[in-house]
């Protein structure tokens, strides 16, 4: 038989377990990708709203600076022109000042180097303020001059100019932060970037592989659907070969007993004729001496008398009874062989009738040697050949009867049960029982076992025997000599093997 | 029985007992036609078939066929005899041991005129080749030429 071989098994679980491990890599790297482009996103926003906070920073610091200038252009048009509304416009900008240092200083609260400038541009602004107040109220005295005006001019020019490199100073550093910021998010957008390539790599490997993988695994199953299919009608095939074998084994045997049985038959009617051809002869001896002894008593001798009349007879009938004998024990065979070619047809059996039926027909011996027979009403049905169950059934009901003892009322209880896919039935008796070293050789053919006092050649448990292995069962007997004896027979509850076993 | 033409008795049994027995009981039914006894199926199918005495070129014959031959199957003697050719209807008393129901059928199947059962039982063996020798005597045995 050819056997195709399918994967090992082992390399396949290694196989499989690799594929897992190379998948859950896969995964795990594109999730990991995943998460870095999140990061770097999460990161690149953070990184734009420091680059919106430098911008504001900038943007105070710018208000510090023009409003610096508005104060200035405010007292110089307030020394011209000596109206209220520039002296507003000029507590105006300063409030703007302040409020413009105060927005710096709230923005740059994180950054130690510009709050250390803060400090320096209030005192500046103060400084300057102080000035200007007090040109514009010594103008308001009419003490101001041209030299004081421009005096007044001068410092605050100069104090403005230090005020303005101050911001200068800060807008540098806001500068520095912005260019540091802005090679941030160039450098977290650039990593975004690289985690969405490599995840993007990683993806189109994973699914690379896994549709390789997919692909390689299904072409094996279909490989090893097909070597299944193959390996599956080999199957058959093969439980087909063997049962072929099995059969051919089991007609070889039947053939064997047939041809047995009959190639005896054949000399044994040559024996049986020619003996009935001496008894002929014997006769005619028999009359002869008869006449001679009547006519010529001298020529009979004692011998010749003894010969026709006792010799010749006895051993004729000898031959007689034994080729008789000979005869039963050979149609014995010749109806164990042919009983098993025999088909089996299947049917539904009703045990309780069966039994009922048996009995029914022992009843004449049953009463005559006054033993009851006990059949209970639950036996199990079963689905087998009815001709070989009720063999099986009468002959050891009867063999349970033949077997009584004497000495007290014979009791046959018949019991049955079924388990799972088996029927088993009890034949239990009270009589003689069987020795148990004889447990094996009751079944086997023209052997008995205990006293000889009852008919019979030793067929009878040897049929059943062959009969319940035929259905697919089996028999088995316990029991003590002289304590009865149970026969059990357990049958398969629906005989299979019809397929198989007949032609 | 045709007076012209004796019909022959053809025996094809290859036990010598069985012939002999066969025989003498043949005797004391009464019949005396002549016997041909054959040991084995070659021989016999040559005789029925090209001997110048044989039944298919000289005159009706009656076979005794036992089943159980050395060389070949009686059951394939008895096809060929029953087939087609010059001795079909040539009468075929099947006389064996064998009382199997399937074989039985399988003789009458093929053509056999009558199955006798050798029994082991002397005086039935004796009664039923009794009841051949009857049989012998009433059959008639149809003229081939006039066919």
């Amino acid at each position: 038989m050819k056997a195709p071989t399918l994967l090992p098994l082992d390399k396949d679980k290694h196989f499989g377990r690799l594929v897992i491990i190379f998948v859950s890599v896969g995964f795990i790297a594109i999730f990991a990708a995943g998460l870095a482009a999140a990061f770097a996103v999460q990161r690149n926003g953070e990184h734009t709203a420091w680059l919106i906070h430098t911008y504001d920073v900038e943007r105070a610091i710018g208000r510090v600076d023009s409003a610096v200038q508005s104060m200035r252009f405010a007292r110089r048009g307030y020394l011209l022109d000596r109206r209220p509304a520039i002296r507003e416009d000029y507590a105006e900008a300063r409030g703007d000042l302040q409020r413009a240092i105060d927005r710096v200083a709230e923005l740059t609260r994180d950054n130690a180097m510009q709050q250390r400038l803060i400090p320096q541009v209030r005192a500046l602004a103060r400084e300057m303020d102080a000035m200007l107040l007090f040109t514009m109220a010594e103008a308001d005295a009419g003490r101001m001059t041209g030299i004081g005006r421009r005096a007044g001019d001068a410092g605050s020019a100069d104090v403005s100019s230090r005020i303005q490199k101050a911001t200068a100073a800060m807008l540098a550093e806001e500068q520095r932060l912005l260019g540091q910021r802005v090679r941030a998010q160039q450098s977290s957008i650039t990593l975004f970037y690289w985690a969405l390539g490599l995840g993007g790599i990683l993806l189109f490997f994973v699914a690379i592989g896994s549709v390789a993988t997919i692909r390689h695994y299904t072409s094996g199953l279909m490989r090893s659907r097909n070597q299944l299919r193959v390996l599956n009608e080999d199957l058959e095939g093969a439980v087909r070969v063997r049962t072929i074998d099995l059969q051919r084994a089991n007609d070889e045997i039947q053939r064997f007993a047939y041809i047995v049985s009959h190639d005896l038959r054949s000399p044994l009617v040559n024996v049986m004729g020619f003996t009935a051809e001496l008894d002929a002869a014997t006769h005619s001896l028999r009359a002869l001496i008869d006449r001679a002894e009547a006519e010529a008593p001298a020529i009979v001798t004692e011998e010749a008398r003894l010969a026709a009349r006792e010799d010749l007879p006895e051993a004729i009938g000898f031959i007689r009874t034994s080729t008789q004998k000979m005869d039963r024990l050979i149609n014995a065979i010749l109806r164990l062989s042919r009983e098993g070619r025999r088909t089996i047809a299947p049917e539904t059996l009703d045990m309780v009738g069966m039994f009922q039926g048996v009995a029914d027909t022992l009843r004449h011996r049953t009463e005559e040697v006054g033993a009851t027979i006990r059949i209970a009403d639950d036996l199990p049905p079963m689905v087998s050949d009815r001709l070989a169950v009720e063999q099986i059934a009468s002959n050891l009901v009867e063999n349970a009867v033949k077997y009584l003892r004497r000495d007290r009322p014979g009791i046959i209880e018949v019991t049955g049960q079924r388990r799972g896919l088996r029927v088993l039935y009890q034949i239990k008796d009270n009589g003689r029982g069987i020795d148990p070293k004889d447990h094996e050789r009751v079944f086997d053919l023209f052997r008995r076992s205990g006293e000889q006092d009852q008919p019979g050649e030793g067929i009878g448990l040897a049929h059943v025997r062959a009969l319940a292995y035929r259905l697919g069962g089996t028999i088995t007997v316990a029991s003590q000599l002289g304590e009865g004896a149970v026969f059990e027979v357990n049958l398969p509850a629906v005989f299979a093997g019809a397929g198989e076993k007949d032609r | 029985m045709n007076g012209q033409q004796p019909v022959n008795i053809v025996m094809i049994e290859d036990d010598e007992g069985h012939a002999r027995l066969i025989e003498k009981n043949i005797r004391r039914a009464g019949i005396s036609n002549a016997i041909r006894h054959f040991v084995d199926g070659t021989s016999a199918l040559k005789y029925l078939y090209e001997d110048s005495s044989g039944p298919a070129l000289n005159g009706p014959a009656l076979i005794l066929l036992d089943l159980n031959l050395p060389d070949m199957s009686g059951t394939d003697i008895l096809a060929k005899i029953k087939g087609e050719g010059p001795l079909k209807r040539t009468p075929v008393v099947v006389l064996t041991t064998t009382d199997d129901k399937i074989e039985i059928q399988r003789c009458y199947d093929l053509g056999c005129n009558v199955y006798i059962t050798k029994p082991v039982n002397y005086e039935s063996f004796a009664d039923a080749i009794k009841q051949l020798g009857l049989f012998l005597s009433v059959i008639q045995v149809p003229d081939l030429d006039s066919d």
